[in-house]
């Protein structure tokens, strides 16, 4: 697949999950997964529904602690670090929730102006033009007075994801940015995945179901089966590959949609 | 027989983890305060919030408070015709004891329960984990604003709630009783109560601390939904209420003496 626009990856590894494993109440999500994401990739977590991509995401952005093993970002591993190195550290990344998670008691602009006023170092009116640009940016100029209650999905997701970007954190994780929204809202939503990233040079991190949509943007994917990594690599490596459950999610046919997958 | 002690065990390890629970986040909640870090512009918000839109609710509830102190007095006080007690019955009730008690339960119940409901939606709607990912520490955002803002607006509302119970009960005395208003205020003054004003003031501080622990801990231990919201809400107003009768119980104890 090409991808003529993209910014090439340095290689230089920014997030790197070793060993992750988790459970919940007896049961197994997750179990030994590791990936690495290079500078300015963007690589596509996919699977099958309750299948654990967002908790492997959760545990990437230090949200949730595995039960066993780390998870380093720029070479700091997250789970040894104190609170305020912790904190640091957050400033350097972004995460765009499958449920927008915007701030109810705020409207809009204050919303996407939150990670900027509480980190500082910005004056209001720098505050206010950055929302704004962000905002028109994401097809949204004119909402900034609007509470979250009187926002479409589609819009909740595009302001949450200014907000995610707002600060141009160096690394951006998307937990199905796209879930419940119609074909032209998913591709818009994509394409502005795609604008940030180049834009500001991020490395990102996409859970989605839509493989069509994410080839467009991915470098690279990682496939979560059973709780499990079952395959790392390029669409055209998976186009090419024989595995079932690959063929499955890259092309639609396989043996995997007959089999119960995700937790075990 | 086994199953009523495991019933009495299951009760006794959950009673434990609330208070557990509830120590941690008052712990955490002081530590934040030595030295003060917490978000200013939030404190102000909750601060109008909690205290500016409750004062109708406690005005309201004071003026009946303080009318029906006198009301229950009413029928010694005919009997005996010891109008001159009629002050000194209502003030020594509504400052040391009914004023602060009622207040606290109508606060737990209006500001509490709202309380524990924005916190258990907040992180069911996971806006407490979007806090953390953009570097805010909830705990210092969230739960010590509205702990200052509870224990200030509690505080001042009990002064005027105290006011306006009096202000009900020299009404009540007047229009029911036939007993002068200036009566009232004369057996109220010459009764020295600034001891029962001061202890109901120190159990309005004790009843906003309290309130505002105990409906941070179930609004930031809320799980399950919507339906888990409703749960913590109850055992919120729940666990105030029994909080704000046993610390009464002790404040009483230690000053009564």
């Amino acid at each position: 697949m090409n991808h003529p626009s993209r910014r090439a990856s340095t290689g230089r590894v920014v997030v790197r999950g070793t060993n992750l494993t988790r459970s919940f109440a007896g049961r197994t999500v997750l179990e030994d997964v590791s990936l690495a994401l290079e500078e300015g990739e963007i690589l596509g977590i996919i699977g099958p529904g309750g299948g654990g991509k967002t908790v492997l995401v959760k545990m990437l952005c230090g949200l949730l602690v595995p039960d066993d093993g780390n998870v380093e970002i720029f070479g700091q591993d997250l789970f040894r670090l104190s609170g305020i190195e912790l904190q640091a550290l957050r400033r350097r990344y972004g995460l765009l929730f499958q449920n927008y998670a915007l701030f109810d008691f705020m409207n809009v602009g204050d919303n996407v102006a939150f990670p900027m006023r509480q980190a500082g170092g910005w004056t209001e009116d720098e505050i206010q033009a950055r929302v704004q640009d962000r905002l028109t940016e994401v097809g949204l100029p004119n909402v900034r007075h609007l509470f979250a209650n009187e926002l479409s999905g589609g819009m909740k997701k595009r302001v949450a994801l200014a907000r995610s970007a707002v600060t141009d954190p160096e690394i951006l994780f998307f937990d199905d940015p796209t879930a419940g929204l119609d074909p032209v809202t998913s591709s818009k939503i994509f394409a502005l995945v795609r604008s940030t990233q180049q834009h500001r040079g991020s490395s990102c991190v996409v859970i989605s179901h839509d493989i069509d949509r994410m080839s467009v943007i991915c470098d690279r994917y990682l496939l979560i089966y059973e709780g499990r990594v079952h395959f790392t690599g390029t669409h055209t490596d998976a186009r090419e590959s024989r595995d079932s459950v690959v063929r499955e999610f890259f092309h639609g046919h396989g043996t995997a949609g007959r089999s119960q997958p995700g937790v075990r | 027989m086994t199953r009523i002690l495991a019933n009495i065990g299951a009760l006794s390890l959950l009673s434990m983890e609330t208070v557990g629970g509830i120590t941690i986040v008052f712990m955490r909640t002081l530590w934040s305060l030595v030295p003060p870090r917490f978000d200013r512009d939030e404190t102000w918000r909750n601060l109008y919030k909690v205290g500016v839109k409750s004062y109708p609710i406690v005005v309201l509830t004071a003026l009946f408070t303080g009318a029906i102190m006198v009301i229950q007095s009413g029928h010694y006080v005919r009997q005996t015709g010891a109008t001159g007690l009629l002050g000194w019955g209502a003030g020594f009730a509504v400052l040391a004891e009914i004023g602060p008690v009622m207040i606290g339960l109508m606060f737990s119940g209006r500001v509490g329960a709202n309380n524990t409901a924005e916190l258990g939606t907040m992180k069911v709607t996971e806006q407490i984990d979007a806090l953390r990912t953009l570097a805010i520490e909830p705990f210092r955002y969230l739960v010590v604003p509205r702990f200052i803002s509870m224990i200030v607006m509690l505080l001042l509302l009990t002064v005027l709630g105290d006011l306006f119970a009096l202000g009900g009960g020299a009404i009540t005395s007047e229009l029911i009783l036939g007993v002068d208003y200036r009566v009232f205020f004369q057996g109220v003054f010459e009764s020295h109560l600034l001891d029962e004003f001061v202890t109901g003031l120190v159990k309005a501080i004790t009843f906003g601390a309290s309130i505002s622990v105990v409906s941070c801990h179930f609004g930031l231990t809320v799980t399950g939904g919507a339906t888990g919201v409703g749960r913590a809400v109850n055992a919120s107003v729940v666990t105030s209420a029994i909080g704000i009768f046993v610390l009464d119980y002790f404040i009483t104890y230690l000053t009564a003496g």
